[in-house]
């Protein structure tokens, strides 16, 4: 098990290398945008960090001798009667230097144009808890609801209860969050004026910041209630029909004593892994729904990082990269709790 | 094999006849032949025969939602390709005329898809108002902003409320003509007797006390307003003061003159954008700047104010002018944890303005002081179409078209000759007979002039002494203007009408055609593509299944939002770029699909006898392995079309999506916007949306437990 454990952490620490260089590259191959408006000695600030970053390098030269351009030259200045020219390093160099600087110094770079020349890993860190808190919330009112949802409608199979549940799950599942969002912030914003329209800022009074919470959490939530119900209801469905319950009672045991000890345990060995995988998942934000809430969280960052002009490259690979890691984190997390779960499974054994 | 050592001869006991009574002999005469001259059949059935197809057809009938779901797909496919042929409206240009009609169907006044909109609480402007006596007359007389509501197009009643605690700030500006100013730190410190009172438009010099600790002003100007003020203003702002900006000034009294200290000016460090966001990150030592600007270290009056005045799209320019007053002898940091209290985000966020004079405003923005003013406000039913379409006087209507409608032979211009008293002059402008005038409508139905014209209606220059102008002539004219638009009745948009007039109905499903298209692309391209990879990765198995396998694996793990982000930023979003893109990973479910389907059936015997009778590989993979896997792929691989639809709406979301051509994804992103104010711009494409994921879930649900019954249940 733990060799198997071992196994699998390695290799998603090589796909997270293989999938982080690709996207680096990937992003760098994308033409250099630079913001214009800022002054002279800004800009130079912000080549130089960039050079200490190892993505760009400079020449020096007295003003008198003029340098011929073999690279391409981004922009130059002159201070000090010296000549400095700034250009980006070839992609490959850039790649070495991040991941060196990953490596030794734990520094992601910084940001160019959401927080110029603020620590991008920092940035990030900052909306980490907005989008944890919802997650958090998420999870801790989804997964009861859904489950009992689903044992409710696994054990009233095929009477009207688990129909309209079942047709309400259906429906739910199929009907994507952005719309969902979008008609909560209809009915409970502007027609009712209940709840606030978006995200409250971080100085709201303390009454309008939890009700900001209401609408994200429900949006995030409708989808998650049903995927557990539908599996729970699912799953007990099957439970129920099979001959070891049936021996269950045949030996005495009362409906509830067999549903508990036998059915809820045996239908579970499904559900819980996704479960688990889910606490992984909130570190991760839902980028459409925060965009469409204005939360200022990890999702919400990437559509700003991606859609400022100049894009900002270093936040957006911290993102992909915390995207990455959480979605092969809970990958791993999912296999491997099916072995703590069930016993009969064993990961990674021979057949 | 069977050996020879398997068989053991047994001898036989021997026969004994004694015990066996004697046979008789039996001839070929005691055999009758019972069926000599009838037809030997083979029995029949006694079920009827069956494929597999049919019986999955009847056992998908037999799930109801399926059938239901099916219908619904099925209607939503066809009407997808019928309503754009049909209905003619032009959704390529964009038609100014005709922006935001609200969905009708039904007569206006019948209070449901009527293509009225209702307006509650619009402030009155009170300076429209006319000569009225009593209260009566005065709420019978007011009408909301001329210039936006017409009363012809209002179909209720005017209900008038009057506030006098009005809670956006604002309507101060421009309606609220008494009012007051109140002082303090929290909205629920606000106490009604610390009103600073004032009566006219002009804001009042904000008097400062030292208990006062916080207060801040806000007032709406529009850009000329402030342009003017600028000189007059107590604040004294500097005149190269860019609008769209933000600065923070402190200003204190020396004596009885005024100073002014200039701190921040965000203007030349951010854009408005980032200032906003990020002021508490510039460390600004204020307390050192005054310090060292004006020699002082105390003052006896004194306060910041913050200029922001932002000039964007569908915003009201707008004046923050944040006070603070403070005491004289503050510690520096007392001065900046105030300074730090106060919110940029917030101030905006109140003043934000939406479409149609409604302001976006809750009150989450903590607010420091606030404006009591008393202003009338009315609610209506309009009729959006009456307003858009209707009878109105327009002021410059084209010469043009006037002869247009007399060479239509609508109306006619006819001095007593017979000529026409109007002409064309290509280079001169328009030649206007001006003793000589006579207009006449000839046909009443198709002509857009309601009534006949005279010579008042024309403004024209100076005429020669025969009465002849020649020049640039305006024609003012009542029109009746769906005729003008060239519609031979009212126009009816079932559905509405977006911020560019295009007719929402036909929007949505030529929207709805090519997300269809999308998934349907994308689906052909994954599902062939998946199984060739998934064939030879099953069927071949060992170290070719392990590349293979690897390769999938890396590509499946890459963040979706990651993968389609960079792909659509390096190839451009146009449609088969996008398509594409969303196959890159796509294919990667089917392929394990398939390559199941192949682990469970190449070792099957009947693989095993072709292979020694000599099949190829490629005829054993095409003719005897997949077919008996594709019922399984195929049903479970439906369900691609409802994921490709949904993701491309997300990456619409994202700002990434298809350009030139509107997708449902594109048409609800680029609505969203539109949400607290039209909000059916968001509800048909919306629900249509829903249907889609709803009935295609269903629908690949039924097709799958019809296909599989042994994974039904299993959703």
């Amino acid at each position: 098990m733990l060799r198997y454990s071992l196994k699998r952490l390695l290799l998603a620490f090589v796909t997270a290398f293989i999938i982080l260089t690709l996207t680096f590259i990937l992003v760098k191959a994308l033409p250099v945008t630079l913001k214009i408006s800022t002054s002279a000695g800004e800009r130079m600030g912000f080549y130089d960090s960039q050079v200490a970053l190892g993505y760009f390098s400079v020449i020096v030269k007295p003003e008198t001798e003029h340098y011929q351009p073999t690279m391409k030259i981004i922009e130059s200045f002159v201070v000090d009667k010296k000549e400095y020219f700034y250009y980006p390093r070839p992609i490959l160099e850039q790649y070495f230097s991040w991941l060196g600087n990953i490596f030794t110094k734990w520094d992601w770079g910084t940001s160019t144009s959401l927080e110029l020349n603020a620590s991008a890993i920092r940035l990030i860190g900052r909306r980490l808890p907005v989008s944890m808190s919802i997650n958090i919330i998420v999870v801790l009112v989804s997964v009861p609801l859904g489950i009992l949802l689903g044992i409710y409608a696994g054990l009233k199979k095929n009477t009207w209860i688990d129909h309209t549940i079942s047709t309400l799950i259906m429906i739910f599942v199929s009907i994507p969050g952005f719309v969902v969002i979008t008609f909560l912030i209809f009915f409970f914003s502007y027609q009712t004026g209940w709840l606030p329209p978006s995200w409250p800022s971080s100085t709201a009074p303390l009454g309008t910041r939890i009700l900001g919470y209401i609408i994200p959490v429900l949006a995030l939530s409708f989808g998650s209630i049903c995927g557990y119900g539908r599996g729970v209801r699912a799953e007990l469905c099957e439970v129920m029909s099979s001959e070891y319950l049936l021996l269950a009672r045949t030996k005495g045991l009362t409906k509830n004593q067999a549903i508990i000890r036998h059915a809820l345990r045996n239908a579970f060995v499904p559900i819980l892994p996704s479960i688990l995988a889910e606490f992984i998942g909130i570190l991760g934000g839902s980028i459409v729904l925060e965009r469409l809430y204005g939360i200022p969280g990890v999702g919400n960052i990437y559509f700003e990082a991606l859609n400022n002009t100049p894009r900002d490259y270093n936040v957006l690979m911290v993102d992909m990269a915390i995207f990455t890691i959480i979605g092969l984190l809970a990958g791993i997390l999912f296999d491997l709790s099916y072995g703590f779960i069930d016993p009969r499974i064993r990961m990674g054994a021979k057949k | 094999m069977l050996e020879d050592k398997d068989f053991e001869f047994v001898e036989e006991a021997p026969v004994t006849n004694e015990e066996v009574p004697a046979e008789e002999e039996i001839t070929a005469d005691d055999f009758t032949l019972t069926e000599v001259d009838s037809t030997i059949h083979e029995q029949k059935f006694q079920t009827k025969p069956t494929t597999f197809t049919k019986d999955a057809f009847r056992r998908f009938k037999k799930n109801k939602s399926s059938v239901a779901a099916t219908y619904i797909l099925g209607t939503l496919v066809l009407l997808s390709i019928v309503v754009p042929l049909i209905d003619r409206n032009d959704i390529q240009n964009s038609h100014p005329e005709e922006i935001f009609l609200s969905p009708k169907l039904f007569n206006a006044g019948t209070g449901f898809w009527d293509g009225t909109e209702r307006y509650s609480n619009i402030a009155v402007d009170i300076s429209e108002m006319p000569n009225a006596t009593t209260e009566e007359e005065k709420q019978e007389h007011w009408w909301p902003s001329p210039d936006v509501y017409t009363q012809r197009s209002a179909i209720s009643k005017k209900k008038f409320t009057d506030l006098t605690y009005v809670n956006s700030l604002s309507n101060l500006g421009t309606f609220g003509k008494e009012g007051y100013v109140q002082f303090g730190f929290d909205r629920n410190e606000l106490k009604g007797n610390d009103f600073v009172e004032f009566s006219s438009q002009e804001i009042p010099e904000l008097e400062l006390t030292a208990d006062s600790l916080y207060l801040s002003a806000f007032d709406t100007y529009d850009a000329e307003k402030i342009q003017a003020k600028e000189g007059k203003e107590d604040f004294g702002l500097p005149t190269n003061y860019v609008l769209g900006d933000v600065a923070l000034f402190f200003s204190y009294y020396e004596g009885d003159t005024k100073q002014e200290v200039q701190l921040v000016d965000y203007a030349k460090v951010h854009n408005i954008g980032s200032a906003v966001a990020s002021y508490k990150k510039d460390k600004v030592d204020i307390a050192n700047i005054i310090t060292t600007q004006t020699g002082k270290t105390t003052f006896e009056k004194a306060r910041f104010a913050v200029k922001m005045a932002t000039a964007g799209e569908d915003t009201l320019v707008c004046n923050l002018i944040g006070a603070l007053a403070f005491e004289s002898n503050f510690a520096e940091e007392e001065t900046n944890a105030i300074f730090a209290d106060m919110s940029f985000t917030d101030a905006t966020k109140a003043l934000t303005k939406t479409a149609g004079d409604k302001f976006a405003y809750w009150s989450s923005t903590g607010l420091k002081a606030i404006y009591l003013s008393k202003a009338y406000f009315c609610s209506f039913v309009y009729d959006t179409y009456e307003a858009k379409y209707g009878i109105a006087v327009d002021k410059s209507f084209s010469i043009k078209d006037l002869l247009r409608y007399q060479k239509n032979g609508w109306m006619s211009f006819k001095t007593p000759l017979g000529d026409s008293t109007i002409q064309d002059l290509d280079s001169l402008g328009f030649y206007l007979d001006v003793n000589n005038f006579t207009c006449q409508i000839l046909d009443a139905e198709k002509c857009p002039i309601t009534k006949p014209l005279t010579i008042d209606d024309f403004v024209y220059p100076e005429p020669n002494d025969s009465g002849i102008a020649v020049g640039e002539i305006v024609c003012k004219a009542e029109v009746c203007r769906y005729k003008k638009y060239g519609y031979s009745s009212m126009p009816r948009f079932l559905l509405g009408t977006d911020e560019s007039g295009r007719d929402m109905l036909k929007y949505v499903f030529d929207g709805l055609r090519t997300s269809l298209i999308v998934a349907t692309l994308t689906f052909l391209i994954c599902f062939t593509f998946g199984v060739i990879w998934g064939s030879i990765s099953g069927y071949f198995g060992g170290n070719v299944d392990l590349i293979m396998e690897r390769i999938t694996d890396i590509l499946g793990r890459i963040p979706f939002m990651v993968l389609m982000t960079l792909l659509i930023l390096h190839w451009g979003s146009s449609l088969p770029m996008f398509v594409m893109a969303l196959c890159m990973t796509g294919w990667i479910g089917t392929a394990s699909l398939t390559r199941t389907q192949f682990y469970r059936f190449r070792g099957r015997e009947y693989v095993l006898a072709s292979r020694t009778l000599g099949a190829s590989d490629a005829r054993l993979i095409a003719k005897h392995i997949f077919p008996n896997g594709l019922g399984t792929i195929i049903t479970a691989e439906v369900l691609i079309i409802p994921g490709v639809i949904f993701s491309e709406a997300n990456i619409a979301y994202l700002g990434l999506g298809l350009q030139n051509v509107s997708s449902l994804g594109v048409i609800l992103s680029d609505n969203q916007k539109w949400l607290s104010v039209h909000p059916y711009l968001l509800l048909f494409p919306s629900i249509i949306i829903a249907l889609l994921m709803i009935s295609f879930n269903l629908f690949g649900n039924g097709l799958r437990d019809a296909v599989n019954p042994s994974l039904k249940g299993e959703d």
